[in-house]
């Protein structure tokens, strides 16, 4: 997965923005959804992002690579992610 | 250069649903009218540009690097560079080459007069994000009579070079009296030039459309008819290509920016930052202070009550548009 060549990413002090070039819409993200974006864009999988988030996020029910695959599908079904082969 | 709704060609980005952009650490979008300067003279230009009309204190070179600079570093993702004509400028290509070499993405807004096939290939190599071109209308006898030294056909060859060239292609199209009707082949003509998106909106007293409005305004009937229309294409074209209306009224708008401010900083010639494009206050000069401090002092005037009062005022006088261009400093 990668984001969108016309999305860009910034930190910011409440987690992240990604501003969508093309549309000319930004979206925010807490904390967790920015930790996200930064591993994607680092090249990690689904499962190797949740292993990383593990150690910086609590996670009492387990739920966290469930929380990662709903994130990155609901970018994709925005259009601001894409799978590195497409 | 044009003019929407928005009193710009860009639509900014829309405040995020969730945070005021006070709370954003830098700008998300810098519109910057490099020149004042422009080989055309039409009826409409919201900022009074034209052959000689460069303003005597643009910015020097090394002001612009020194300002791009600090765009970079301060992590702005997007950039837009209107005019005047910004292929006009000396530094065009410098500047495109700067800012797409460090990775911000670019806009570039033109009268499509000097998209020639070489410079078309050269925005491609340099990887610019898109190029907007105004094309008031679908013939020659509309256009010509709007852009005043404009010629329909070369535009139209600008944009069909930027098809070839493979840089994606966005329209702005500016009503008049004279050109509403043509707003569906207008639209047909943008697609079949392979325009990514088309942009439209009411167009603004001020600039010289002050001068010129009785003979441009479109009446509210052709509005109607306008906007109708756009809605019926915006369905027709859904998926191919984006049609982005601007119906609300620049009082709206600016009612709603009172509240959402954008995220965007409008740098003029000279390096004055403007509040946004349809109100006269300036919140700094880049010339003398950083682009942070800039940023600070544009959410702190945002909430000044000078803002409020002028857009009350324009309730009241649609034409306090018309002085847009004496800058009250905040």
């Amino acid at each position: 997965m990668q984001l969108a060549k016309y999305v860009k990413f910034r930190e910011e002090k409440f987690g992240g923005v990604l501003f969508d070039t093309l549309t000319e819409k930004v979206y925010t993200l807490n904390h967790a959804a920015a930790a996200v974006v930064r591993e994607v864009r680092a090249g990690r999988d689904v499962s190797q992002i949740a292993a990383r988030l593990k150690d910086s996020f609590q996670d009492p029910a387990g739920a966290i690579e469930r929380d990662v695959q709903a994130l990155i599908g609901e970018l994709q079904r925005k259009g601001l992610m894409k799978d590195t082969q497409a | 250069m044009s003019q929407t709704a928005t009193g710009s060609d860009h639509a900014g980005p829309a405040p995020a649903a969730s945070r005021a952009s006070d709370e954003l650490k830098a700008p998300l979008y810098v519109a910057w009218q490099v020149t004042n300067e422009c080989n055309l003279a039409c009826l409409h230009c919201i900022e009074e540009s034209g052959p000689g009309k460069a303003f005597a204190d643009e910015l020097t070179k090394e002001q612009v690097f020194d300002i791009l600079e600090q765009i970079v570093d301060q992590d702005v993702p997007y950039l837009s560079f209107s005019g005047g004509e910004p292929m006009v400028h000396p530094l065009f290509f410098e500047m495109v080459a700067y800012v797409c070499e460090r990775g911000v993405r670019l806009k570039v807004e033109t009268n499509g007069h000097y998209l020639s096939a070489e410079n078309c290939a050269r925005l491609k190599r340099l990887g610019v994000k898109a190029v907007q071109v105004s094309l008031d209308g679908a013939s020659r006898e509309t256009f010509n009579r709007m852009r005043v030294r404009g010629d329909f056909d070369r535009t139209v060859e600008g944009i069909r070079n930027l098809r070839r060239a493979g840089v994606s292609i966005e329209i702005n199209y500016s009503p008049t009296k004279f050109n509403a009707h043509e707003i569906g082949a207008a639209v047909d003509l943008a697609h079949e030039l392979g325009s990514d998106s088309f942009y439209t909106g009411r167009t603004m007293y001020t600039g010289n459309a002050v001068k010129t409005w009785r003979n441009l305004t479109p009446s509210e009937a052709q509005y109607e008819t306008l906007f109708a229309t756009l809605h019926q294409k915006s369905e027709e074209y859904r998926g191919c290509m984006r049609i982005q209306v601007h119906e609300l009224g620049l009082l709206e708008e600016l009612r709603y920016r009172l509240r959402h401010p954008a995220a965007l900083l409008i740098v003029l010639p000279n390096g004055l930052v403007k509040l946004i494009n349809a109100l006269p206050f300036v919140c700094g000069d880049l010339r003398r202070q950083s682009l942070g401090q800039i940023w600070s002092n544009f959410q702190r005037a945002w909430k000044d009550p000078r803002v409020s009062e002028f857009v009350d005022a324009l309730a009241r006088d649609h034409r306090m548009t018309s002085i847009l261009h004496k800058w009250v400093y905040l």
